[in-house]
């Protein structure tokens, strides 16, 4: 997926000198190929994010292309205000990048840990939110991303999760992607590292189908209307808060089309309390492969009782 | 009355302020010939495109002071008559703090310290394209506090944006109080000088030393941004608002407004 990543960018650079990636002292190696092949398409802007997203709006505004990279505590959630004021209120073409979100960080605290930025971005208005969860999603997300013209936010997670999907796909803004046919009575809907989880879990969901949800926002209303039209009960994973993610997004979309029973997996209102590896926060939270089983085993079990009751 | 004659910027700003029942007087009476010479002698825009991408680009940094900027865009034809006129009323284009959504203003700003970040990136963005565009950023003292003040002028320096000219309002005071007392400022010149800037201090109400300074400023190709510390008097014109920071939040009566106008034509 990093590789992926990389090549997007230095695609993106080779194919217009427009494109500046500009960086926050982030991405020590992540940039080899970049600096490489286009050196001077590339910007460390120095440990100084505020300054980075405003000189990134001015370049918008003067016709250039940034790419603004950060870790995703900083960019999007130091830097919020700029990316408001400076970016979106006049919605240039800036497209930000939040690496490390989630627990990618886990060995370090809460400074660089990152469960609040889908929440914190989808609010703003006209600003996209992507989160690719393989490779294949990496390159989509990319693309479409450079193709909008108008400000993007893309999450960036734990990056070595696998792949998702067997091949490339394409991707129009508000897509879902289907990684796992199912028996169609429980729709699993994830987003970036949770989406591998979800695969993994889906059997033991009655055999749940599951959906990769690569563009948070926009969201594609409609094809959700049409999951839920088959589907008797919907589950969300992200690595990432309950409130504001995609479960909240899901859960707002559903409350206006089609009312469904909706478990959101995510991460509950608080920090992470010990030092740990991801495989070990993930664990501390309750998102690791056998406790979302677990809760989406007892939440099904849960539907069927009451189906059978009514 | 010459071409941005600073008692008619001034009387435009107490119309202004009147007809919306606005603050900020103080803010705007402080950088009128600031702008005014800016304006008059130095900005190269046309006004019949005044997006035009071979500009000079203007942040007022400072959106507070945006009536002094309405009034000089309103002389150059970029602003009407009936948008001067509907300021600050339901639904008009004119705001109370700077946006760039309104013609001849490049850049939203009113939360402070975010528009010498973007001046600096549209001056970087004119390097790179190898024009001679200048980039002129105004900056209050009191928004000297935020950090991203500094960044900029760090990256300023870095990328050696000798295109960039800082004019810093030095008009001692921001919204609680005097700058002295709230953050002390200190030696402002020799603050943008250690972070690499050619500095100067001028009388900020003297056009010709503001216009020797800019012109000077934007000869001197050396690779070095450049700050201009303009010294203002808060409220300057109107001899019951000079210094009296009651008029950053004050709105104008029929009686003071009246009482300001008369200063204006007939100062002492």
């Amino acid at each position: 997926m990093r590789n992926a990543f990389s090549d997007a960018l230095v695609a993106a650079a080779v194919a217009d000198p427009n494109v500046l990636l500009l960086t926050g002292d982030h991405g020590y190696a992540l940039f080899d190929a970049f600096r490489k092949a286009r050196p001077g398409q590339y910007i460390n802007c120095g440990v100084a994010e505020q300054n980075m997203v405003g000189v990134a709006a001015g370049l918008a505004k003067g016709g250039f292309r940034p790419i603004v990279y950060g870790l995703a505590a900083f960019v999007p959630i130091r830097v919020l205000e700029q990316i408001k004021i400076d970016v979106c209120s006049e919605q240039l073409g800036v497209v930000l990048i939040g690496d490390g979100a989630g627990f990618v960080y886990g060995h370090l605290g809460s400074s660089h840990q990152s469960t609040e930025d889908i929440a914190a971005t989808r609010s703003i208005p006209g600003l996209a939110v992507l989160s690719p969860a393989d490779r294949f999603e990496m390159t989509a997300t990319m693309q479409l991303a450079l193709s909008l013209g108008t400000p993007v936010y893309m999450r960036v997670g734990k990056s070595d999760r696998g792949d998702v999907h067997a091949a490339p796909v394409a991707l129009r803004a508000g897509q879902m992607l289907c990684v796992r046919p199912g028996k169609g009575s429980v729709a699993i809907l994830a987003t970036g590292s949770m989406v591998r989880t979800a695969i993994d879990v889906a059997p033991a969901a009655a055999d749940a189908e599951v959906w990769s949800v690569p563009s948070i926002k926009p969201f594609d209303g409609e094809q959700l209307a049409a999951i839920a039209h088959h589907a008797d009960a919907l589950v969300t994973m992200e690595e990432h808060s309950t409130m504001g993610g995609l479960g909240a997004c899901v859960a707002e979309q559903l409350a206006a089309l089609r009312p469904r029973p909706l478990l959101r997996v995510g991460v509950e209102d608080r920090f992470s309390q010990f030092c740990g590896s991801w495989d070990y926060l993930l664990h501390e939270h309750a998102l690791d492969t056998t406790s979302v089983r677990q809760r989406v085993e007892r939440f099904v079990a849960r539907n069927r009782e009451i189906a059978a009751t009514v | 009355m010459g071409r941005f004659a600073g008692r008619e910027i001034r009387k435009a700003i107490l119309d202004m302020a009147f007809s919306g029942a606005t603050v900020h007087i103080g803010c705007a009476f402080s950088i009128v010939e600031v702008v005014a010479v800016l304006y008059r002698n130095h900005l190269r825009i046309d006004p019949e495109h005044p997006r035009a991408p071979d500009r000079d680009y203007l942040v007022l940094s400072k959106g507070h002071g945006v009536m002094a900027q309405y009034a000089c865009l309103r002389e150059h034809g970029v602003l009407s008559e009936a948008a001067i006129a509907a300021y600050f009323r339901d639904g008009s284009l004119l705001k109370g703090l700077a946006d760039a959504h309104i013609p001849g203003v490049d850049a939203t700003c009113g939360s402070l310290g975010h528009g010498l970040s973007v001046a600096t990136g549209l001056a970087l963005a004119a390097k790179r394209h190898g024009t001679e565009q200048k980039v002129y950023a105004i900056v209050g003292d009191g928004e000297l506090d935020e950090g991203a003040v500094w960044e900029a002028m760090l990256f300023a320096s870095q990328f050696q944006l000798d295109n960039l000219i800082v004019v810093v309002d030095k008009n001692g005071f921001q919204a609680m109080g005097s700058t002295d007392e709230v953050l002390a400022l200190g030696d402002i010149e020799g603050k943008f000088r250690a972070f690499g800037c050619d500095a100067v201090t001028v009388d900020g109400h003297d056009e010709q030393a503001l216009d020797d300074a800019y012109t000077r400023m934007k000869q001197a190709a050396n690779g070095r941004a450049k700050a201009i510390v303009a010294v203002t008097v808060k409220g300057k014109g109107v001899s019951f608002m000079e210094h009296n920071n009651v008029w950053h939040y004050t709105r104008l009566t029929a009686e003071t407004h009246a009482a300001a106008v008369r200063e204006l034509e007939y100062p002492a």
